[in-house]
């Protein structure tokens, strides 16, 4: 491929500068922003104001106690799925994929609420079933425990995924050549499998880690009644009790967050330095073991895994929406679709909150497209440190959790715009514009494999053949890479949908996203609504999914994530 | 035949900004902060568009103290948003009047309220009164009577209230009790002893009693009262000391660009027909001459306990230090 790469003149000239300039904004402008107001609170003497706060200590170990013990449960969950899914010969892995993967793709505070409607006194299933704990019991999820316990749920297919991804490629001829040396099943695996599949568990566990310390759906559900604090809880609080220091203090905060996602990251740098493992032969690894009898034992483990991860905490919120009160038990006397009712007739927010949702993640989702199809060509054909430089660039908003990238955004548009005097605080722009910045690497990433396959013979030709720039990207690029750009608007429209953390702090009178409609019902006591609306937030994002499992037969290998 | 780029550029750039134009443009007319349920602000919304089918009513639900930090910060970017307030208590209002970020308006429906429910000059008007008492989980042992019940060894680790910090209500009431000759910050002192904990708002102690988690706690009363009504197991009481009381006056912000739409509301509210509104959700209504909703006592019964509205708005801060002090800041 590299024979045809060339550093001539056959892209435009304003295509390069254009994907600087979107990266300059989207990118550079508010994490300058952030990095310059928390500089100005080193300066007055701020920060030691915030870092003298011992709450801002206690959030930064609940942080990363939190986060830890949810990467050892994300990772636990995760490999199980990952080896008996990618390595054996079980049986219904494609429906077994689909369930695992369908967590993450869930609103993390549709999760916590289910789980809690599962657990503890109150929980109208455990009440149905005449086995809920006695009056008084505290509800065991509102702990440092608990919320471990969801993180490693909500963020186990991502291990699964990136470890997924690094068995695929794994040599069937050093398994096969093991095994016709007469090696063990249990010696293969934890001689030839398990070594070269480390840099994707550790990938996994460095995903996971930092998507916990960002998350902030789960501890804002189960952490605030237990006054356990997380740093992006704290600084949720923070924005509830507004002073004319708060900007400062949240700056320094979200700091704290990144320099801990930062931290997991360079050790992830560190463990995966000298674990380069070049692997030569024919990889894929289908069914490199037989399961033989163990089936009986592994087929019904993952099933009811999936049974407690799922099920039963979608059979709690669903209990939750049909019951007339919280605290009634459900029967089929009791039963009633109020709730739903309410919630879909009468409540305005819903509606409201539907169509920003929708049409957020739809504008975010398209907008990304056009300008991650001219990004992925320059950066595709180009190739240079400056192109290197621009991708890690689109790359760190991504890594970093959301709530740092809503506060930079906080940062750079809480006064008017200079010379337009336009205000975006408490607009809807100003949530679309955290999300262009926050989802531009999801979106990136399948339309750059897809021009990594692309055979540049092709554009060649009609270059040669006198088609400008825009002709040739028409009937040329955009047919090919086409199943591969839907699959990124799917992936950024679903993900964009499901999100809280930053429209949490960036929503206004009309612009609730169905995040923040889910949290602030929650908040008002009315839990009947709010699981109504969870359900079919839950039950939208099945349909989606669906949706990209349908187109998943035409699109390249590894664009629809939870299919090989 | 040769695509002029020229030409393409553009329509690009059109499809963009088309698509940016798919976000709807939120024509509201008028925008409400308010501190009531969901529900109930949507009811109360719903009401008030019927009865003036050209306004546009847009909503925004969140405790008090978080609604007031976002209209905060929203008057600092220079972009608040809200054109009228229906939020738990006076206090908070009188705080936003001498900061002058109110506008006055003489109510015709004025006349029909206790002199002591509005302002005088026309900055806020009181709409209802919600008492903060007792509510207890049917299966609770110990059926308590006054607030200094929830002291006892039987209500050890069992009781939960309104944090202030995030409800109006809940500051209001804990300024009240603590003037309280007898009770005092010793209450409070001996609550916290007691294993009683502050957290979230109202709806927050609602869910918590009603699901079992604690038996007993400090709420405001149409929730349980309500609640009771569709089967859940609780009671509500009026301890005999007292019960606290805020009113929920709605007023105008002086920013507003649709005056006249937001006096339509402050109107509405306090009309008949916006008193039964409030009347038919289980609230007790401010105005004059009207009844009290299903499952309250006879409102001569109902003991409410004094407040002196100047103090509590000087010692809000101290208060809400002292509270955080006992309970922790959440």
């Amino acid at each position: 491929m590299h024979g045809y790469v060339r550093t001539g003149n056959s892209q435009p000239a304003w295509l390069f500068p254009f994907v600087v300039i979107t990266v300059l904004i989207l990118s550079v402008l508010p994490l300058a922003r952030l990095a310059m107001v928390g500089i100005a609170a080193f300066a007055n003497g701020g920060v030691l104001t915030v870092l003298g706060d011992p709450s801002v200590w206690s959030a930064t170990y609940y942080t990363i106690v939190t986060a830890l013990f949810g990467t050892i449960i994300s990772l636990v969950i995760g490999c199980l799925f990952a080896f008996l899914l990618t390595l054996t010969d079980i049986t219904g892995k494609g429906l077994l994929s689909f369930f695992f993967v369908l967590p993450m793709m869930i609103p993390p505070q549709v999760t916590a609420l289910a789980w809690v409607q599962m657990s503890g006194p109150s929980s109208p299933l455990l009440k149905a079933l005449s086995i809920a704990p006695p009056l008084g019991s505290p509800q065991p999820l509102y702990s440092v425990g608990g919320i471990a316990l969801l993180y490693g749920v909500q963020h186990a297919p991502l291990v699964y995924l990136a470890l997924r991804a690094g068995l695929m490629t794994l040599p069937r001829d050093g398994v096969e050549a093991a095994r016709l040396s007469g090696a063990s099943s249990l010696r293969v695996f934890r001689d030839i499998i398990l070594p070269l599949s480390l840099p994707g568990i550790i990938a996994g566990a460095a995903i996971s880690f930092v998507s916990c310390t960002g998350n902030f759906g789960i501890p804002a559900i189960l952490g605030i009644p237990a006054s356990i604090f997380t740093l992006p809880t704290l600084i949720f609080t923070k924005f509830s009790a507004f002073t004319s220091r708060t900007f400062g203090d949240v700056a320094v905060l979200s700091g704290i967050i990144a320099m801990i996602s930062v931290a997991g990251l360079m050790i992830q740098d560190r463990a995966l330095r000298g674990r380069d493992y070049r692997i030569i032969g024919l990889s894929g690894a289908s069914a490199a073991f037989e399961l033989g009898a163990w089936r009986f034992a592994f087929t019904p483990l993952l099933w009811a895994i999936l049974f407690f991860m799922l099920a039963a905490p979608f059979s709690a919120l669903v209990a939750g929406a049909l019951v007339p009160a919280y605290g009634v038990p459900l029967t089929f006397k009791t039963m009633s679709l109020h709730a739903f009712e309410e919630i879909l007739f009468r409540q305005a927010v819903t509606r409201t909150a539907f169509v920003n949702s929708l049409s957020l993640a739809a504008a975010t989702a398209i907008c990304l497209l056009t300008v991650t199809v001219l990004a992925a060509y320059a950066l595709t054909r180009r190739r240079d440190a400056a192109s290197r430089i621009v991708s890690s660039l689109i790359e760190i908003p991504y890594s970093l959790p959301g709530i740092v990238m809503a506060v930079s955004f906080i940062l750079v548009f809480a006064a008017p715009i200079p010379f337009l005097h336009i205000s975006l605080y408490g607009t809807i722009w100003i949530i679309l514009i955290a999300y262009l910045s926050s989802f531009f690497a999801v979106s990136l990433k399948p339309v750059v494999s897809a021009f990594h396959q692309l055979d540049p013979a092709l554009e060649e030709a009609a270059r040669l053949s006198g088609a400008g720039f825009f002709r040739r990207l028409f009937d040329i690029i955009v047919p090919l890479i086409a199943p591969a750009a839907g699959a990124s608007v799917i992936l950024v429209f679903l993900i964009a949908c499901n999100e809280l953390t930053i429209s949490a702090l960036l929503w206004s009178a009309g612009t609730q996203t169905l995040g923040v409609a889910i949290y602030n019902l929650d908040d008002s006591g009315s839990s009947d609504l709010t699981s109504a609306l969870s359900v079919l937030v839950v039950l939208m994002v099945v349909v989606m999914m669906l949706l990209l499992e349908f187109l998943a037969k035409r699109l390249p290998k590894g664009v629809v994530p939870w299919r090989s | 035949m040769r695509i002029p780029p020229m030409k393409t550029i553009v329509s690009a750039a059109a499809l963009l900004a088309a698509s940016f134009l798919a976000v709807p443009a939120l024509a509201a007319n008028l925008v409400l902060y308010t501190s009531q349920p969901n529900e109930d602000a949507q009811a109360t919304v719903d009401g008030f568009m019927a009865a003036n089918p050209d306004i546009n009513v847009d909503w925004v639900r969140d405790g008090t103290p978080k609604i007031m930090a976002k209209l905060q910060a929203e008057i600092q970017a220079g972009n608040p948003v809200a054109d009228v307030l229906l939020i738990a208590d006076m206090v908070t209002l009188e705080r936003l009047k001498e900061d002058g970020k109110l506008l006055a308006y003489k109510s015709p429906e004025a006349g029909q309220y206790d002199a002591t429910l509005y302002d005088a000059d026309g900055y806020y008007y009181s709409t209802k009164l919600i008492t903060t008492g007792i509510m207890y989980n049917t299966s609770a042992g110990m059926k308590p009577a006054s607030w200094k019940d929830l002291t006892k060894p039987e209500a050890k680790g069992l009781v939960t209230m309104p944090s202030p910090l995030a409800s109006g209500a809940a500051l209001i009431h804990a300024q009240t009790l603590t003037a309280v000759p007898g009770l005092g910050w010793d209450f409070y002192k001996s609550l916290a002893e007691n294993g009683a904990i502050a957290a979230g708002g109202n709806g927050a102690v609602l869910k918590s009693v009603a699901s079992g988690e604690k038996a007993y706690g400090m709420v405001v009363d149409y929730l349980p009262i309500r609640e009771k009504a569709k089967g859940a197991p609780v009671e509500f009481v009026f301890p005999s000391e007292g019960v606290s009381a805020v009113t929920e006056p709605v007023g105008i912000l002086a920013s507003t660009k649709n005056a006249d739409a937001a006096k339509k509301f402050v109107d509405y509210v306090l009309s008949e027909k916006g008193q039964e509104g409030f009347l038919k959700l289980g609230y007790i209504p401010a105005r004059n001459g009207m009844k009290l909703p299903e499952g309250f006592p006879s409102r001569d019964t109902i003991k409410v306990l004094p407040i002196k509205a100047a103090d509590a708005l000087k010692n809000t801060d101290q208060d809400l230090k002292t509270f955080s002090g006992l309970y922790g800041s959440n």
